[in-house]
């Protein structure tokens, strides 16, 4: 070998060991000890266990009555608007079944924040801007520089709790306040509009209302329609079937609803809707 | 400098840059963790809510499975453990009394009675 070659063999060997450190650099920081976080905050959560955190928020909600509370811990998932989360996760639920009986309570907490003064002042908290400590074992702590602490400080204050939010007495049967024909070109024919309140005169969402006719039946839910109100549902009926309508959890039974006739300005004939309004007593 | 030590030198400075990058710059991602890794104070809190809900419908089964998202341990150790921050922490008295009697449920109950855990 000749002595003009060995500048240029120092190079590559450079470079050479050069990529074997940063490739063992890399084995030791991603695969054999990659930074393991603790101590994170709900907002980091993985979609799935936000819905399963928000579900408990709302299904303690429900419970307590306490809304500042519930706003407090809702905060923490850092929704960019926590009422339209929740009410999705609501029709989610619903639309799988509801496996885990959370719908009434997502809907029924969205609801609860859509009538709060303070809903607007749920704000979403700020990004998380970690601070990485790296520990000698190859942990690393994770150091969220927000304001977490100001939010639970309002979750474990004693101050006195707020007034709890009516929810619909259990048990209590839904009573039919009123029946009324509706013609309105501007809705679909044979709509049949339900609207479901408690006994504050409040909407109420996630409850079951199954409507029957001779030779078929449908459950439908308060609540999938929140631009219509959180206790507002509605099916459309064929003409010249006769329906029955009553609420799975306990009501009258509304017998001989049909589409009714109805006629336009310019006297042509058409089928109108129906609105009943079903309140606790 | 023999030619060893120079190549060994680089490899350092390689291990170095390898490890600044997968540790600093570009880290394995921490969207997505799991409650497994929530700070004491977020675990407390999720534990209280359990035992609120508890405190309304005594539904044993139901509280260990929702304390089964916190980690493989059992439901009841996890409670005894958001029970002991509590009381640090200073909670209230009521909190601290609704966490005191989930733990004392969880403590009697037997997965085998019906609530299999996740």
């Amino acid at each position: 070998m000749s002595a003009e070659h060995e500048p240029r063999r120092g190079s590559w060997y450079l470079l050479t060991g050069l990529l074997i450190g940063l490739a063992l650099g890399l084995l030791v920081a991603w695969v054999l000890a990659p930074v393991e976080y603790v101590d994170t905050a709900p907002a980091s959560l993985r979609p799935d266990f936000k819905d399963q955190y928000r579900s408990m928020i709302a299904s303690a909600y429900v419970v307590t009555g306490d809304l500042g509370r519930a706003q407090s811990r809702l905060s923490l998932l850092g929704d960019v608007d926590p009422v339209q989360t929740l009410t999705l996760q609501a029709q989610n639920a619903l639309a799988a079944g509801d496996p885990d009986d959370s719908a009434y309570a997502l809907a029924h907490m969205a609801d609860a924040l859509k009538q709060s003064p303070n809903e607007a002042s749920l704000s979403p908290i700020p990004e998380l801007i970690p601070s990485i400590t790296q520990s000698p074992a190859g942990s690393a702590n994770l150091t969220p520089t927000r304001r977490p602490a100001a939010a639970l400080t309002l979750i474990y204050s004693p101050t006195p709790r707020p007034t709890r939010t009516p929810t619909p007495t259990v048990g209590a049967a839904f009573v039919l306040v009123s029946q009324e024909p509706v013609c309105d070109v501007n809705l679909s024919e044979g709509l049949l509009q339900v609207e479901i309140q408690d006994a504050a005169r409040q909407p109420i969402p996630g409850v079951e209302i199954i409507i029957s006719w001779e030779d078929g039946e449908e459950h439908i839910f308060t609540g999938l329609k929140p631009e219509l109100g959180n206790g507002y549902a509605d099916f459309v009926m064929k003409p010249n079937v006769g329906y029955s309508v009553q609420l799975a959890s306990g009501s009258q039974f509304v017998t001989n609803l049909s589409a009714p006739f109805c006629q336009t300005d310019s006297g042509d004939s058409y089928f109108g809707g129906i609105r009943l309004l079903f309140q606790q007593p | 400098m023999s030619r060893w030590i120079k190549f060994f030198i680089v490899i350092a400075l390689g291990l170095a840059a390898g490890l600044v990058y997968g540790w600093v710059i570009n880290p394995v991602e921490y969207t997505n963790t799991t409650p497994v890794t929530l700070r004491a104070d977020y675990r407390s809190d999720y534990v209280l809510m359990v035992a609120e809900v508890f405190h309304a419908d005594q539904n044993v089964d139901q509280a260990a499975r929702r304390l089964g998202i916190l980690g493989s341990e059992p439901p009841a150790k996890i409670a005894a453990q958001s029970l002991d921050y509590a009381r640090q922490a200073n909670f209230p008295a009521s909190d601290l009394a609704l966490l005191q009697s989930l733990t004392a449920a969880l403590q009697t109950w037997q997965p085998a009675s019906g609530g299999a855990l996740p």
